[in-house]
């Protein structure tokens, strides 16, 4: 299967500050991939760098096949949604309003009919129709954060990008959000998430990636828990406590 | 049932609200009896002339005149508060209104002409003074734009002191009544001198509405789906600056306005700028030819028009705020 996301010898640094060096992976359809890392290591940065966010000076970075260089803005949008950390609301806008600017890499001036449907399925895909008519800032923030999915789905993007997209979600919403994001890998669509919760991220999530010390390493082992990466990445004493064919991650206090 | 409402009331309002100013005034005569008569070729050969110049060229430019003013400032006023995703940003903040005064003082204390040019060139200066003392490494963030507009607003008020210190007390008080904001010298001259740089400016708002919906949830969240905000901001400010100068050119400072009319709409119909700035210019307009209305048959006196918006609009915004109606919580 050829990969979504190609990744060759990226290196970055912000002025004087390298951040990440010699990047080379492969990201492919169908699979949920999982980001950790501690803060700071430079997994938003990556994440910022796929879409476009912020600009690259060496290095190749293929998006289907295509250079990301080479794409512009509204190319982009087509092929790759992102979700950023914790958006901030200021308007009082409508859940549909907020779905439907989704769509801005599809049109001119004013969205038309195919725009709007697109829309509608994008809240259906994300199973959230109901709240189609109510004001985003009122909602919860399980429900904004399923609302800015379903924006980014409105894209009908190959890959979506999610940077922490459960990091401010209570235990049932985090659940939610990670089943969509399966089930949205599983339809065919290459997601990338970066993750905090190592188990919530064993639990869910395909492919893994560390980010350390600059670099950004694939857990090839099955059973990831397993790697040598992840002590080395968490800086802990960890307890690995085996379940049925899975495993807890635990620190060691 | 309100959704639709609300747009019918946009499209009905307008003529009606002008319609019926056209027959209100000071003058004996001119009421709806006299204008059909007119039309008819019926009115009595002696008041005929009279009459015709008070319907056509003295009411008739000058609500004309007032509606674009309103409708022109309202619009940007919205389109601004979108952009900067701010509630507190109409034109003025930008340093527009200072500017203007200035240009407008200096003009008249020198005895130079056209006033209006001058308060023009003026308050577009002041805003592009402001955009490039904001900008750095090409690009302009919305609180380092309003501390320049700020600074700017403070500089031209100084200079316009200065101006005032400096004339005689008669140029004083014309440029005093100036800086109140007033339509007393509507002409069809005006409305033609601004109808261009008015026109063209909010047709292109109007174009971009929807954009606006996409710039006023974020920058990242725009770039992430495929429109460059800077640049787009860039577009989006200078049509503005380009209408709101031209609309206070000619009127004067009309305080609160912008401000004001885009919260009331986003109240009346939600944020959607597909539909609320459509709104602004049709309501915006509607209001101030109302308020003006009144402010030039209610007493012997005209009363400067920014009075009557100050002391309409203030109280207003404080209930607003109050209220929380405004919606910017977070």
């Amino acid at each position: 299967m050829s990969p979504a996301i190609e990744v060759q010898d990226l290196d970055f640094s912000y002025a004087d500050h390298p951040v990440l060096s010699k990047i080379n992976l492969q990201i492919l359809p169908s699979r949920l991939g999982v980001i950790m890392g501690r803060n700071g290591s430079g997994k938003s940065t990556f994440l910022r760098i796929l879409c476009g966010i912020l600009p690259y000076r060496s290095g190749r970075i293929r998006i289907m096949g295509r250079e990301l260089h080479a794409l512009d803005g509204r190319a982009r949008a087509r092929s790759l949604g992102y979700l950023g950390q914790m958006h901030r609301p200021v308007f009082p806008f409508r859940v549909h309003d907020v779905v439907l600017t989704g769509r801005a890499g599809y049109v001119r001036f004013l969205p038309d009919r195919g725009d709007r449907i697109a829309a509608d399925g994008a809240l259906e895909k994300v199973g959230i129709v109901h709240l189609k008519d109510r004001v985003y800032t009122e909602l919860s923030g399980g429900e904004q954060q399923l609302v800015m999915i379903a924006r980014a789905l409105a894209q009908e993007p190959d890959i979506l990008l999610l940077d922490e997209p459960t990091t401010h979600l209570d235990h049932v919403n985090q659940v939610v959000v990670l089943k969509l994001l399966k089930r949205l890998a599983h339809d065919g669509l290459a997601v990338v998430a970066v993750l905090h919760d190592p188990n919530m991220a064993f639990l869910f999530g395909t492919d893994f990636f560390f980010v350390h010390g600059g670099r950004i390493h694939r857990v090839e082992d099955d059973k990831p828990w397993n790697s040598p990466l992840l002590r080395r990445v968490f800086h802990e004493r960890l307890r690995i406590v085996t379940h049925r064919d899975g495993a807890l991650v635990i620190p060691d206090i | 049932m309100r959704r639709g409402f609300v747009p019918l009331l946009g499209c009905l309002l307008p003529p009606v609200v002008v319609l019926a100013a056209l027959f209100v005034g000071r003058s004996s005569g001119g009421g709806p009896g006299d204008f059909i008569a007119l039309l008819n070729g019926t009115l009595e050969a002696a008041r005929e002339p009279l009459l015709r110049t008070i319907f056509f060229d003295v009411r008739l430019p000058r609500i004309l005149l007032v509606f674009t003013v309103g409708g022109v400032l309202a619009l940007c006023g919205g389109a601004l508060q979108a952009v900067f995703r701010n509630p507190l940003v109409s034109p003025y903040v930008l340093g527009l209104s200072s500017g203007a005064a200035f240009g407008a003082a200096l003009a008249m204390s020198l005895s130079l002409a056209p006033i209006p040019l001058f308060a023009f060139v003026s308050g577009l200066g002041a805003i592009a003074l402001s955009y490039f003392m904001a900008l750095r490494k090409r690009s302009v963030s919305v609180v380092s734009l309003i501390l320049a507009g700020i600074i700017v607003n403070g500089i031209f008020t100084a200079l316009l002191t200065v101006v005032q210190f400096l004339s005689d007390p008669f140029r004083l008080q014309s440029i005093v009544h100036w800086t109140m904001g007033n339509f007393q010298t509507a002409s069809w001259e005006k409305l033609r001198a601004v109808l261009l740089p008015c026109g063209v400016g909010a047709a292109v708002l109007l174009l971009l509405r929807w954009r606006l919906n996409v710039l006023a949830l974020g920058d990242d969240e725009a770039r992430t789906v495929g429109i460059g905000p800077a640049r787009e901001k860039t577009v989006i400010l200078l049509f503005v600056s380009l209408a709101s100068s031209a609309a206070v050119s000619v009127s004067g400072i009309i305080a609160l306005y912008g401000l004001v009319i885009p919260h009331v709409v986003r109240m009346l119909i939600g944020v959607d700028h597909r539909r609320s700035l459509p709104l602004n210019l049709a309501f915006g307009g509607t209001f101030l030819v109302a308020i003006d209305t009144i402010s030039r048959s209610l007493t012997d006196f005209e009363i400067p028009i920014g009075i009557f918006t100050m002391l309409i609009g203030a109280p207003f915004f404080i209930y607003l705020l109050k209220k929380s109606h405004i919606g910017w919580e977070s």
